[in-house]
């Protein structure tokens, strides 16, 4: 478990400095519906920051709130060290990339690149310069002067990114930028995007409700819920250590066990479930449980082995195969009633277990791991 | 090739009502113009063809042209005044009409809903000598004696901007209703003040409709003959005027004819005129 959570590869993040975004306190009520309740979020200089959640749960209007399209009912929100309650858009240091692009109609993509630049009154030569650089950057030079109405999905993408990074700005919100874009290109985008970040060392605020796509590009990650954030950590650490049981069963699939705590050990606790199981989990830092208790336990499907020994161990019948390509999920229901699912890679083997075979899963403490709330 | 020729029967099969309409009921009247333009009138209004061009060669007499001339400086500024005063109520009625955006536009049709003389009767009793207008300024002692209001070209003005002004707002509401406020956005997130935002999004995305709004203001303005009849008198002819005088009093159908094709010939010319200049490449993919 400690392993995971220290070989992190991210972040060029330099934790010591000011805060690009600052959030304290930060309500949103629109009416007697509160969209974002009492957000606390410190975004690093350089970071990739996402904001990862379910549709609804308040990401776009976190966003638009760092914008300056709404403002906070209640807290307070800096960039760049600066408060921005009552700094119209146009005077604050972000960009933002919207989901829908909107991109202008009636310019070229070189006037669309263009347009910040020519409110912000830089020279004309410099303009041009600056214009045909970010259009290289995105690889839509040869592109200039057509209409942004004759471009695909993801060349508009192109110009909306390179429309908002010309100016430079200290921080680029992104809403769900790739949203539009089919899988392929999606992924290709997702790349890009995150080597331009590098290079640039522009620090990036992506909203997005693909757990994926904030996995695999992000430096950290805040999991909203209901307006709430429900963790803020890096990508390896959501995925190992999830706070709560909305963490762990919205990044990537997992198994649940619910029950009272019968036993405690050092870092271990046994929980015995509603129907009759005992579940040997690990107890992280700061979680700990005490006999009595209800207590709640996740383990990853692709932790879980199709028979064999381990700490837990359990028997039942194979209820669905689903075969995944480079591998096979299966669904196991205890005699209790119990659904465990687990992945298994999908190697040359005599064994082909079907649907409606007798099975035992097992699986060790050390990946099954009590949750918090 | 036959897939081809199939669909373009049926095109032809779709246009065919269209076609055969407008055929009989507008060009075929138009042609008759363009002949009697040609033809030369007899005493009792009988007309003979002749392609004669004499008709045409009457028009550039400067007591014509003078007329010709005023009619499209009225319609113009008629024009102008609409765009002045319907942009701003369009912008009004569209973004900040909210609920009541319907019960706006509604108001701004109801002139319609009555025929065109009883409203330039009504200006009449507003602004002539013993009208409204004189006695309130009368009444509150802003001048002693009536104003010379009506039978000006400011009075058939008043009454072309009172009549066409829903022919501009109706565009600009259509083209303006279109428009994507998070282009504004945009343009916000890229330091675009209100003002520039408006300059450089809004007004340019709704120039068809503004093209529109104009052309269909200053067509009928620059033929109209209702109202200058009634609110201009004698002293502000316009060429709608003069060409109902031709056909209904003069019975020189032949020169009215001539009137009424240069004045269509003018104002195409002038409409192409506003469309090189507002339009061009600007409209394309708005
Ligand atoms: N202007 C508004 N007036 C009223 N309610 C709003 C307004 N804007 C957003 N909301 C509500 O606030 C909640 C959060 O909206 P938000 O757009 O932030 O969600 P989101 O997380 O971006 O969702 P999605 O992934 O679907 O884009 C939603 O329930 C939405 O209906
Ligand atoms: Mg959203």
């Amino acid at each position: 478990m400690e392993e995971y959570t220290k070989q992190i590869p991210q972040s060029e993040a330099k934790p010591d400095t000011k805060p690009a975004v600052k959030l304290s306190g930060v309500c949103k009520r629109f009416g007697d519906f509160t969209a974002v309740d009492n957000l606390d979020l410190g975004i690093r200089e350089g970071e990739f920051f996402s904001l990862l959640g379910p549709s609804g749960c308040g990401k776009t209007t976190t966003l638009r709130m760092i914008a300056g399209f709404e403002d906070p009912s209640e807290g307070t929100l800096s960039v760049a060290g600066e408060p921005m309650l009552g700094v119209p858009p146009y005077r604050r240091p972000v960009n933002t990339v919207f989901q829908s692009y909107a991109l202008f109609p009636h310019l070229d993509v070189a006037e669309n690149v263009a347009f910040g630049l020519k409110r912000s009154k830089v020279a004309k030569g410099e303009i041009g310069k600056r214009v045909a650089e970010a259009c290289e950057m995105v690889q839509l030079s040869g592109f200039e002067n057509r209409k942004s109405s004759n471009l695909s999905g993801g060349q508009q993408q192109r110009v909306a990114l390179a429309r908002a990074l010309v100016n430079r700005p200290k921080v680029l919100l992104l809403d769900e930028p790739l949203g539009a874009l089919d899988l392929k290109l999606r992924k290709e985008m997702q790349i890009e995007l995150k080597n331009l970040q590098h290079s640039l060392g522009i620090t990036f605020v992506y909203v997005t409700h693909d757990q994926e796509e904030a996995l695999t590009m992000s430096d950290r990650i805040a999991v909203m819920d209901d307006g709430k954030v429900r963790q803020i950590a890096d990508p390896a650490t959501l995925y190992e250590l999830p706070a709560d049981r909305f963490v762990a069963g919205f990044i990537g699939e997992t198994n649940t066990f619910s029950g009272e705590v019968v036993d405690t050990a050092k870092n271990r606790a046994i929980i015995h479930t509603a129907d009759g199981m005992d579940i040997e989990a690990f107890v992280p830092d700061g979680r700990e449980v005490s006999k009595g208790e209800e207590a709640h336990a996740a383990v990853r499907p692709e932790k879980v082995r199709l028979g064999g020994e381990g700490d837990n161990v359990v028997s039942g019948k194979i209820r669905d195969v689903v075969y995944l390509g480079s591998s096979t999920q299966y669904i196991v229901e205890t005699s209790g009633g119990e659904r465990i699912s687990l992945v298994k890679q999908n190697i040359r083997d005599a064994s082909g277990e079907k649907e409606g075979d007798e099975a035992t899963v097992a699986w060790d403490a050390e990946n099954c791991l009590i949750l918090g709330g | 090739m036959d897939e081809r020729k199939g669909w373009s029967w049926r095109l032809a099969g779709l246009l065919s009502p269209a076609a055969f309409w407008l055929g009989i009921f507008f060009m075929l009247p138009l042609m008759l113009i363009l002949v009697y333009s040609f033809g030369r009138s007899g005493v009792y209004g009988d007309i003979t063809i002749t392609f004669d061009p004499s008709n045409y060669l009457r028009v550039f007499d400067p007591l014509y042209l003078e007329i010709i001339g005023r009619s499209l400086a009225i319609a113009g500024l008629t024009t102008l005044f609409c765009f002045a005063l319907g942009y701003p109520l369009a912008y009004f009625i569209t973004f900040k009409g909210g609920r009541w955006k319907l019960a706006l536009l509604l108001m701004v049709m109801i002139p319609f809903w009555t025929s065109l003389l009883v409203r330039a009767y009504a200006w009449v009793v507003i602004l002539g000598g013993n009208g409204i207008a004189n006695r309130s300024l009368q009444f509150l002692g802003i001048t002693s004696e009536p104003l010379n209001l009506i039978f000006t070209p400011q009075a058939v003005m008043m009454g072309m901007v009172y009549s066409y002004l829903p022919f501009m707002i109706l565009p600009l509401y259509a083209s303006l209703e279109k428009f994507d406020s998070r282009l504004k956005e945009a343009a916000q997130d890229l330091g675009a003040s209100r003002w520039h935002t408006f300059w450089k999004v809004t007004f340019p995305l709704s120039l068809p409709g503004v093209i529109a709004g104009s052309i269909l203001v200053f067509i009928p303005s620059a033929g109209e003959f209702v109202i200058p009849d009634l609110l201009g008198g004698s002293r502000t002819v316009m060429t709608g005027n003069l060409i109902q005088q031709q056909f209904l009093n003069a019975r020189d159908w032949a020169f009215g004819s001539a009137l009424a094709v240069m004045l269509g010939v003018l104002m195409l010319g002038a409409i192409l005129l506003y469309i090189r200049k507002v339009g061009t490449d600007k409209l394309e993919g708005v």
